[in-house]
């Protein structure tokens, strides 16, 4: 299937239709070749909001045109060359809502449970010749095409150049490239450096891949730590605000998730880059802060337990499984109201002056820090991870087969806090060694996680199934299925307390512990002290 | 990738116009497809326009001479390619009876470079049970046989079926018998069609009518639903090519 198709710009031609038409009567007189009649088009190219396909090199693209829809998926490195296709009779969206087919299939590992978002849309026409052979056989299709980029307000649409596409047929290289020769000639082409999709991108002035939710900050050692914190807080705020209308229009759920995840780290850095910003700042704005992830934490609950319901349903025994559904339904039904306060949340006053509040204070310039501004982010952060890394081993050493929940719930906050003081600082660190460590941390994050969110679950279970039947919506058979799932769920947990003794030993390895001593020992004075010594001044 | 043998022991009951159109509908649902003409009469390349021609024939793609990737043509319609036919196809039984190792797993064995490229492969093949006809049960997942709805053609079901049954090996091979050149007019045909479909349930419903468009297909050089998606018969196609996608997913 492998088809070669060769893109070319035509810059002795503007984009007109007389242009297309005078182009049009110079292939015919140069080729034998068979017009099909023009088409009206419309190609709506679609990604998730974190360019997952873009990142993987695809293009996925729907084309309407003819009354017909298709979904096309390319690569976008190999001339586009179309690897799946698939019609379609509802809009491209979730993976749950779209019909099987080659596209979803391919489509359905790299989108998870993100929603396709059109990045760019195109509407144009397009006349389509094909090159005959004596046998009146294609062997070659030339594809004129003029198009511009649609502009959700009253912006003023934005022409692409005229493009000549030339689709080889298979096992006949021969005559395509004939065609070509003829071609090149005859109207002057120049081949397309660009891709349709990425000339289109720009063209609409969007910059493919510019949303990620990974921390990924270059800071510089020297950099005074005051500076680093408040980059690093304005990447997280960024981030927060890139996700909210995305979760006020309950896109997909990771839109949510984003925005809590940005408030978590936001809350994080606050309370751990200790010493650097004013203290009456930080318990301002942590307590803020903290109000947001609360706020938004009940549509996430819904979100984790629906996205989870068909695996917690295959935990049961098959004969038991239709008994949870009554619990799917009142979860769904909850959703709606949920949604809606989670909307007046961030529609309302308190959010909106919280960010302007936040940002105001995070861009304006000669603020009083505290003891530490001015220190280099290097020292600051050497000192935060090497302290954390020292609670989190104390906490962890302290836990037995007999302790309490609680203590490994304090160990899981202070391995999260660990993690993200990592995460934010990794740029100071040689990339291997800091990414091992956070690997490392987070399988031990994992152990850890699994066996609280797992304890979460089961008591959010126990409670559901209380308010179910206040509301009288819980049958029995319902109740006791839930039941089951709840004795199960805590099975589970308890294996996961059984290999926390393994995983953490893992962890605190006398060979971790050689890394960590490597990599966040003090730096020599002479590299910080004209630095601090600035600070000394300043304070 | 799945692979179809449209397959039947008697010649003339409609096998390439079967072929060439279930393979067009199956493109035209967005499956990258693949027809590999067999018959060394070369009717699908025919219809295709495609010269029935492949260099070292078929003693070049047995010995590995040649690749069959190599000699596949792009038709005139997208996701849609095919594999011509060659004249030396008629002595093919004689190449595969000298192949050293497995002489009915040869077909299976070339096909296995092709199974990323294409989601469906259908093989137009020649009629008669031969060596050939072995290597196509061996590398199918499904054998769609045409009947023409006369007694003949009800023995020649009863024929293959005996062969599946008496040979190891062919259990999982899904047999889609379905009537073709159906003539309603005809009484003998509509008595024989209740009695087939009561003694064979496994036969699919859709039913292809004898009809005049199907025929022009060798004048058209082209799917019948390409040039007459509004035909009746093209709709008979669409009905029999969902219940081999129907049965293909099961």
């Amino acid at each position: 299937m492998n088809l070669i198709a060769m893109d070319y710009l035509l810059p002795a031609y503007a984009d007109s239709e007389q242009d297309m038409d005078a182009a049009l009567m110079t292939i015919r007189a140069e080729l034998r070749c068979e017009p099909e009649p023009a088409v009206a088009f419309r190609r709506r190219f679609l990604d998730s909001f974190e360019w997952s396909l873009y990142r993987a090199d695809i293009v996925l693209e729907e084309i309407t045109s003819n009354g017909g829809r298709e979904l096309l998926w390319q690569d976008l490195t190999d001339d586009g060359t179309v690897l799946a296709r698939q019609t379609l009779d509802t809009d491209p969206g979730l993976i749950a809502d779209m019909a099987p087919g080659p596209v979803r299939e391919r489509l359905a590992p790299l989108l998870g449970v993100r929603r396709l978002l059109p990045m760019v849309v195109l509407s144009g026409s397009r006349r389509t010749l094909r090159v005959l052979n004596d046998d009146d056989k294609t062997v070659a299709r030339i594809l004129l095409e003029q198009a511009h980029v649609e502009s959700a307000d009253d912006a003023p649409q934005v022409a692409l150049p005229m493009r000549l596409r030339l689709a080889a047929v298979r096992g006949y290289a021969h005559e395509t490239e004939r065609a070509a020769h003829r071609l090149k000639t005859s109207l002057s082409l120049e081949p397309a450096r660009v891709p349709l999709y990425l000339e289109a991108l720009a063209a609409a002035g969007r910059r493919p891949g510019s949303y990620s939710s990974k921390l990924d900050y270059r800071l510089d050692p020297h950099q005074p730590a005051e500076a680093a914190a408040r980059t690093i807080l304005l990447g997280l705020l960024d981030t927060l605000q890139a996700n909210i209308d995305g979760t006020r229009q309950n896109l997909d759920p990771e839109f949510l998730h984003d925005l809590r995840v940005a408030t978590r780290r936001t809350r994080s850095a606050l309370s751990q880059i200790k010493g650097v910003l004013p203290q009456a700042i930080v318990d301002d704005f942590k307590a803020r802060f903290a109000w947001l992830q609360q706020a938004t934490g009940p549509v996430r609950d819904l979100d984790v337990y629906l996205l989870d319901f068909p695996r917690l349903k295959a935990q049961l025994p098959p004969a038991l499984r239709d008994d949870l559904d009554p619990l799917r339904d009142w979860l769904a039904a909850h959703y709606e109201a949920e949604q809606e306060a989670l909307a007046e949340v961030l529609d309302g006053e308190r959010f909106k002056t919280l960010l302007r509040d936040w940002r105001a204070f995070l861009e304006a310039p000669d603020r009083n820090g505290a003891k530490d501004a001015q220190s280099p982010i290097k020292a600051v952060a050497n000192k935060r991870i090497r302290r954390m890394f020292k609670r989190v081993l104390e906490e962890g050493r302290a836990i037995t087969d007999a302790s309490p929940p609680e203590e490994l719930h304090e160990l899981r906050k202070s391995g999260k806090k660990l993690r993200y003081l990592m995460e934010f600082f990794q740029s100071l660190y040689p990339p291997e060694d800091i990414k091992g460590l956070i690997k490392q941390s987070k399988v031990l994050l994992d152990n850890l996680g699994g066996f609280q969110d797992l304890a979460v679950q089961a008591e959010h279970l126990q409670e559901t199934a209380a308010a179910m039947q206040r509301e009288d919506a819980a049958p029995l058979h319902t109740l006791l299925a839930m039941g089951a799932l709840i004795s199960h769920i805590l099975d589970n947990q308890q294996r996961a307390r059984g290999e926390f003794a393994r995983i953490f030993a893992g962890f605190d390895s006398a060979q971790n512990a050689g890394v960590f001593e490597r990599l966040f020992a003090d730096e020599k004075p002479a590299v910080a002290a004209p630095v601090e010594a600035g600070a000394e001044a300043g304070a | 990738m799945k692979t179809i043998g449209v397959y039947s022991i008697k010649g003339g009951v409609g096998k390439t116009s079967s072929t060439v159109n279930l393979a067009y509908l199956a493109a035209a649902a967005g499956k990258r497809t693949l027809v590999w003409d067999l018959d060394p009469q070369g009717a699908a390349s025919f219809y295709f326009r495609v010269k029935p021609k492949v260099k070292g024939g078929g003693r070049g793609l047995l010995r590995g001479r040649r690749r069959p990737d190599d000699a596949i043509k792009g038709t005139d319609f997208e996701l849609l390619d095919l594999l011509p036919a060659d004249f030396s196809y008629r002595n093919m039984d004689i190449l595969l009876e000298a192949a050293k190792k497995r002489p009915t797993g040869q077909l299976k064995r070339l096909l296995k470079p092709l199974s990323t490229e294409y989601d469906l492969v259908l093989f137009d093949c020649p009629p008669s049970i031969s060596l050939m006809s072995e290597n196509i049960f061996r590398a199918a997942d499904a054998l769609l046989v045409p009947l023409i709805p006369s007694t003949l053609s009800a023995r020649t079901l009863h024929q293959l079926l005996e062969f599946l049954r008496s040979e190891d090996g062919f259990g999982a091979l899904k047999v889609l018998p379905f009537f073709s050149m159906v003539d309603t007019d005809r009484a003998m045909h509509s008595e024989t069609i209740d009695r087939l479909s009561t003694e064979h349930p496994e036969i699919l419903s859709a039913r292809i009518p004898l009809a005049q468009d199907v025929e022009r297909m060798g004048l058209h050089r082209m799917p019948l639903p390409a040039y007459a998606p509004a035909n009746p018969a093209s709709g008979a196609y669409r009905a029999l090519w969902d219940e081999v996608a129907n049965a293909l997913r099961a």
